[in-house]
C-alpha cells in the first residue's frame, strides 16, 4: 500500500478525533520535554563545571604517591612526603613531549608580617619561575630563582587591611623559627599546574623561589647524594603530546627515585587533568541519567495514552477495517495504518516535546547560570524515543485491528 | 438440470462440493456439499430463509471465508487454497462487494471511497481517482465526487458503493440485499442500474430473499438448510 496513501488516511482519522488526539500528543510532548529538559539541563551542568575544572589544565600531568588500596583518601603519611628527588626531576624533563617540570614544595611557616600586621599562614609553596604564566599574573611578574621574591595570590593581598601590593616587603616568620623578608613582585590569580587550581582557590597562598627557600633533601637512592626533595611535581606538556607523554611518565614514575623512596602500601600516581574531569563527568553523566530515566516514566505514561487512544480506535473502526479488508485490504495494510496513526500521534509529540523541552532547559541552564549545551545525541535519542513510543504502544492495537475478522466486522453496528 | 452443467460460456465463479460447519454450541452444517457455478455475463439471484447458508456463501465466494471441504475457485483462483494476503488480493481485484448497508468510509468523500480497492492494489494517485470518476460518472453521480457519505441519499450511497465495487473491474459483483435499506422507488432505481451493468457484461451475484427482487435475475437460485433446493430460470417479463 502507498505509504503516502497510508499517512494521509492515518493523518486523516487523527483530525477527525481532535480533541482526543491532542491529550494523547500532550501527554508524549510532556513525557519527551521532561527527557529533553533534564537532558539539556545535565549536559550544561557538566559543560560548565567541565569548562571551569578543565580549561587551562588540560596538558598538565600530575605526580604525587597515593596509597595503594581503594579505601580511604589517598592521604596518610605517604601523602606530603618530599619524595621527588632532583634527580627525578631532571629525568621527567627529558621525557618527549615535556615542555616544563614544576616541583611543588611546602615550606612551613607560623606567620606573615607586613607593616606592623601580622597574619597567621601555617605554609608557603616553594616551586620555580615557569609555575606563573601571563594569564594568572594579575600584577607585577613572577620571581627569579635566587632573589628574595614573593608572588601571593589575590586572596592573600587581601589578607592584609589596605590589601598588600606589588613592591611591599613582606617577612615571613618560618616554622624553624627564621625570619625572611622578600619584596611582593607579583599577585597572581592562580598558577600553571597547581592541582585543579583554577577551582574555587580561596586560601591565601605564597610562593617562593625554591633556590634558596626550599632546604628539604633526602638522598636519592639512584645517585647516592642528597638532594633537594619535593612531595608533589606537575609536568606541562605539549597540547598534542599529554597522552605519549603521560605514558612515558609512567613508565619512568616506576622506577623514580619516588618510588623507591616511598614506604610500602604507597606508590606514585600519574595524572592528568583529563582523568579528574572524566570524574567528574561521570558523576555528573550518572546524575543526568538518573534524573532523565525518572522523566522517561512520563513517557511511558504517554505511551500508554497511545496504546490507549489507538485500541479506542480500532474498537470504534472495526467496521471500517472490516469495509477495507473486503474491499481488499491485507492484515498488512491494516496493522500499516494504526501503527501509522500511532506513530503520527508520536511524532508529533516528538516534534513538538523536543523544542518545549530546549526551551525550558534553557530557561533552567540561565536561571542557574550555566552556559546553555543542546544535547544533541539526547534530541536524537527523544525523537526516535517518541517514534519508538508511537511503534511499541501502536504494535498491539494495530496487530489486533490486522486480525478483525471481516465478516463479523462488517456486521458491527 | 444442475447448475455446473448448464455452464456454456467461461465460469467466472464455480463451487465444487463445498462444505461449510460452524460450531455454534454444536456443529451447524452452514453448506453441505454445494456446487455452483456461475458464468461469465450472468445475473444469479440466491434466495433463502434466514440461516438457510446464503450469507455463507456469499462470504465464501468473495473471499471473507474458507470453506471446510471443496474448492471455490474465483476468476481462476482457488480460494480454498489460498492465504490471507492471496484471499485480500482477490477481494480487491476480482470481487465487488454491494452491502445493504452501504459501508462507505466515512470520512472519505465518494471519489476516495470509490478508489479505496483502487489503493490498495496498488494504483498511482492520479490513475485511481480518474477511475474513480469514470465509474461514478457510469453510475451517475458525476457531480457529487466530493461528498462525503454523510452528505449524500441512501439512494446515492448505495450509488457509490456499486461504483466502489466496479472500480476494479471485477469477474463478479456480489450484491447482498443491495435495497434493504432504501425505499421502494430507490430500490428500482438500483436494481435498474444493476441490470444495465450486467447488460454491459458484467457477471453478479444477488442475494435477496424477496422474490420481487430476485427476479431481476437471469436464474433464482434456492437455498435451504445448507443445500441447493432448485435453480429456477426467470422467464421474462412480457410487460
Amino acid at each position: 500500500m502507498d505509504p503516502r496513501e497510508t499517512l494521509r488516511i492515518a493523518g486523516r482519522s487523527i483530525r477527525a478525533h481532535r480533541l482526543r488526539s491532542t491529550l494523547t500528543v500532550i501527554g508524549i510532548v510532556i513525557g519527551i520535554a521532561s527527557v529533553v529538559v533534564f537532558a539539556s539541563f545535565g549536559a550544561s551542568v557538566e559543560a560548565s563545571v567541565i569548562d571551569d575544572i578543565g580549561g587551562t589544565d588540560a596538558n598538565n600531568v600530575y605526580l604525587l604517591p597515593a596509597s595503594t588500596d581503594d579505601e580511604g583518601p589517598a592521604g596518610g603519611p605517604g601523602l606530603g612526603q618530599p619524595v621527588f628527588t632532583q634527580h627525578d626531576i631532571e629525568q621527567l624533563r627529558e621525557v618527549k613531549g615535556v615542555e616544563t617540570v614544576l616541583p611543588r614544595g611546602i615550606v612551613q611557616l607560623s606567620a606573615v608580617e607586613h607593616d606592623g600586621q601580622t597574619v597567621a599562614q601555617r605554609q608557603a609553596t616553594a616551586t620555580t619561575p615557569a609555575t606563573f604564566d601571563n594569564d594568572s599574573v594579575v600584577a607585577g611578574r613572577g620571581f627569579r630563582q635566587g632573589a628574595a621574591e614573593l608572588v601571593i595570590n589575590e586572596r592573600a593581598a587581601a589578607a592584609f587591611p589596605g590589601n598588600l601590593s606589588v613592591g611591599d616587603e613582606v617577612t615571613l616568620q618560618l616554622a624553624s623559627g627564621d625570619r625572611e623578608t622578600l619584596t611582593v613582585v607579583g599577585i597572581v590569580s592562580g598558577t600553571r599546574g597547581g592541582f585543579l587550581s583554577s577551582f574555587g582557590d580561596v586560601q591565601s597562598r605564597y610562593y617562593l623561589p625554591t633556590e634558596p627557600y626550599y632546604r628539604t633533601t633526602t638522598e636519592s637512592p639512584t645517585l647516592g647524594v642528597d638532594q633537594k626533595a619535593y612531595p608533589q611535581v606537575t609536568v606541562t606538556t605539549a597540547p598534542t603530546a599529554v597522552q605519549s607523554a603521560r605514558a612515558e611518565i609512567e613508565a619512568y614514575a616506576a622506577e623514580s627515585d619516588a618510588t623507591r623512596l616511598l614506604p610500602a602500601g604507597f606508590e606514585v600516581v600519574v595524572q592528568t587533568s583529563g582523568d579528574v574531569v572524566e570524574e567528574i563527568q561521570d558523576v555528573i553523566d550518572r546524575i543526568t541519567r538518573f534524573v532523565t530515566g525518572i522523566a522517561v516514566i512520563a513517557l511511558v505514561v504517554g505511551a500508554i495514552g497511545i496504546a490507549n487512544i489507538t485500541l479506542v480506535s480500532v474498537t470504534e473502526r472495526t467496521k471500517e477495517i472490516g469495509i477495507m479488508k473486503a474491499v481488499g485490504a491485507t492484515n498488512r495494510d491494516t496493522m500499516q495504518l494504526f501503527l501509522t496513526e500511532a506513530v503520527l500521534l508520536g511524532g508529533i509529540g516528538a516534534v513538538v516535546g523536543v523544542p518545549l523541552g530546549l526551551l525550558v532547559g534553557f530557561g533552567a541552564a540561565v536561571y542557574a547560570e550555566v552556559s546553555f549545551t543542546l544535547p544533541i545525541n539526547w534530541i536524537v535519542f527523544s525523537v526516535a524515543m517518541g517514534v519508538t513510543t508511537g511503534v511499541v504502544a501502536g504494535l498491539y492495537p494495530a496487530w489486533r485491528a490486522s486480525k478483525v475478522d471481516p465478516i463479523e466486522a462488517l456486521r458491527y453496528e | 438440470m444442475t447448475a455446473t452443467e448448464s455452464t456454456t460460456a467461461e465460469a467466472v465463479v464455480a463451487l465444487s462440493d463445498v462444505r461449510k460447519t460452524y460450531e455454534l454450541g454444536g456443529t451447524v452444517t452452514a453448506l453441505d456439499d454445494v456446487s455452483l457455478s456461475l458464468a461469465e455475463g450472468s445475473y444469479t439471484a440466491v434466495m433463502g430463509p434466514s440461516g438457510s447458508g446464503k450469507s455463507t456463501l456469499l462470504n465464501l465466494i468473495g473471499g471473507l471465508d474458507t470453506p471446510d471441504d471443496g474448492n471455490v475457485r474465483v476468476g481462476g483462483q482457488n480460494l480454498g487454497a489460498a492465504s490471507e494476503q492471496e484471499r485480500a488480493t482477490v477481494r480487491g481485484t476480482e470481487i465487488g462487494f454491494v452491502f445493504q448497508t452501504f459501508n462507505l468510509m466515512p470520512r472519505l468523500t465518494a471519489v476516495e471511497n470509490v478508489a479505496l480497492p483502487l489503493v490498495f492494489d496498488g494504483w498511482d494517485r492520479t490513475e485511481r481517482l480518474d477511475r474513480a470518476r469514470e465509474v461514478l460518472d457510469r453510475v451517475g453521480l458525476g457531480d457529487r465526487y466530493d461528498h462525503e457519505p454523510a452528505q449524500l441519499s441512501g439512494g446515492q450511497r448505495q450509488r457509490v458503493a456499486i461504483a466502489r465495487a466496479l472500480a476494479p473491474d471485477p469477474s463478479i459483483l456480489l450484491a447482498d440485499e443491495p435495497t434493504g435499506n432504501v425505499d421502494t422507488d430507490t430500490g428500482a432505481g438500483i436494481m435498474e442500474l444493476l441490470a444495465e451493468i450486467n447488460n454491459a457484461g458484467n457477471s453478479i451475484l444477488l442475494v435477496s430473499h424477496s422474490r420481487r427482487i430476485a427476479e431481476h435475475a437471469e436464474r433464482i437460485v434456492h437455498i435451504r438448510d445448507g443445500l441447493i433446493e432448485e435453480i429456477e430460470t426467470v422467464t421474462p417479463e412480457v410487460a
